[in-house]
């Protein structure tokens, strides 16, 4: 079915996306044994719907937190080196939650990845998508890719200077993969330029990429500005 | 119940034949013409995986360990989520949560349902 969005709908007037215009058993499997599971007493529909509207709401804002505190307070950044799952709950996230003792998606096994002057980490998962969904939210399309799974952990250098960080030779890049039962997390170094910044300050420049890895933050780059920049060599009109 | 007896336990013709499907996400999305990496169902599926953990039915794990191991074996030339999704059911078959007969009436009735609209 296709459909177009008429001007007076605020949408414009322009084609739908394109959608899959096919039902696969795939997704017949996945709603039949929902309904036998919530008729079998095994769940119930609002518990569906529950965990549904909390896998999609969750955003990188608990992870920027984190990171800020740990570069305002030396103490909390040792507890979190120490216990990073014990040391979310000072900032209010229980990665026990919504369950009461975690979920399959985010085994309960945080370990906090701290850069130094020469050392910077990386996160993957390799088998498939594992991520810290508390602390970040839902992973990025491109987190999910065979391009990033595969190739990071071989040639990481070159994977992340495809997303615009390069980094100098005597910096030793570990690759860290989320598959062994644990989930992981990078504490980037705190740049020059956030001198007495406040913590709010600070997490604003702490972006989702910043703690997978696969950026570094600094000082007016923060997730809300769109990156846009202006072409160096634009296009001559004659 | 080990989970070595859930990988053992089957194989379970219904998902067999779901598996040997060239009818995943990752074929059909470009088909479409569609960029989005996963189906509309994904997240779904989650939430079911998180309710059953929530609820006991599966223990957290228990569950992590069935998933990792079916999916290394069994289910290894599936792509995700397809194999995440194939790997419950195939639990929930093994542990006799659902039955495959009620599943495969249920499959059809979902189907009707979906292709009356």
């Amino acid at each position: 079915m296709s459909h177009t969005h008429s001007p007076g709908d605020g949408g414009g007037d322009h084609p739908a996306a394109p959608m899959v215009e096919e039902i696969t058993d795939f997704e017949v499997l996945e709603i039949a044994v929902r309904e036998l599971a919530i008729e079998h007493g095994l769940f119930t529909a609002e518990d569906h719907r529950r965990f549904t509207e909390w896998a999609e709401s969750i955003g990188p804002a608990a992870g920027s937190r984190l990171v800020a505190k740990a570069w305002t307070d030396p103490a909390f950044k040792k507890r979190l080196l120490e216990d990073a799952v014990k040391a979310c709950k000072e900032i209010g996230i229980d990665w026990a939650e919504p369950t009461g003792f975690g979920t399959p998606s985010d085994y309960m096994n945080l370990r906090v990845l701290e850069d130094t002057p020469t050392l910077h980490h990386v996160i993957v998962c390799t088998l498939c998508s594992c991520y810290p969904r508390p602390l970040l939210g839902m992973s990025p399309e491109w987190y999910r890719t065979t391009n990033y799974r595969r190739r990071l952990v071989r040639w990481p250098r070159q994977v992340l200077a495809e997303f615009g960080l390069i980094l100098p030779p005597e910096v030793e890049i570990r690759v860290e993969d989320s598959n062994q039962k644990c989930r992981f997390m990078v504490l980037p170094m705190r740049p020059e330029g956030t001198e007495n910044w406040t913590e709010e300050q600070l997490a604003a420049i702490v972006t989702r990429d910043c703690m997978i890895g696969v950026a570094l933050p600094r000082p007016g780059r923060t997730a809300d500005v769109h990156p846009v920049q202006k072409a160096r060599r634009p296009v001559q009109r004659s | 119940m080990s989970d070595k007896d859930d990988v053992e336990r089957g194989p379970f013709q219904l998902l067999e034949a779901l598996r040997n499907q060239d009818k995943t996400w990752k074929t059909l999305a470009p088909r479409y013409g569609v960029t989005n990496p996963n189906p509309p169902w994904k997240t779904s599926l989650t939430a079911m995986c998180d309710c059953l953990v929530a609820n006991g039915v599966l223990p957290l794990l228990d569950w992590r360990r069935a998933e990792d191991e079916l999916g290394e074996t069994v289910y290894r030339d599936v792509p995700a989520p397809e194999r995440q999704l194939l790997a419950l059911v195939h639990v929930m078959l093994s542990r006799g949560l659902v039955s495959e007969t009620d599943l495969a009436q249920r499959m059809r009735a979902v189907r009707a349902r979906l292709e009356a609209v």
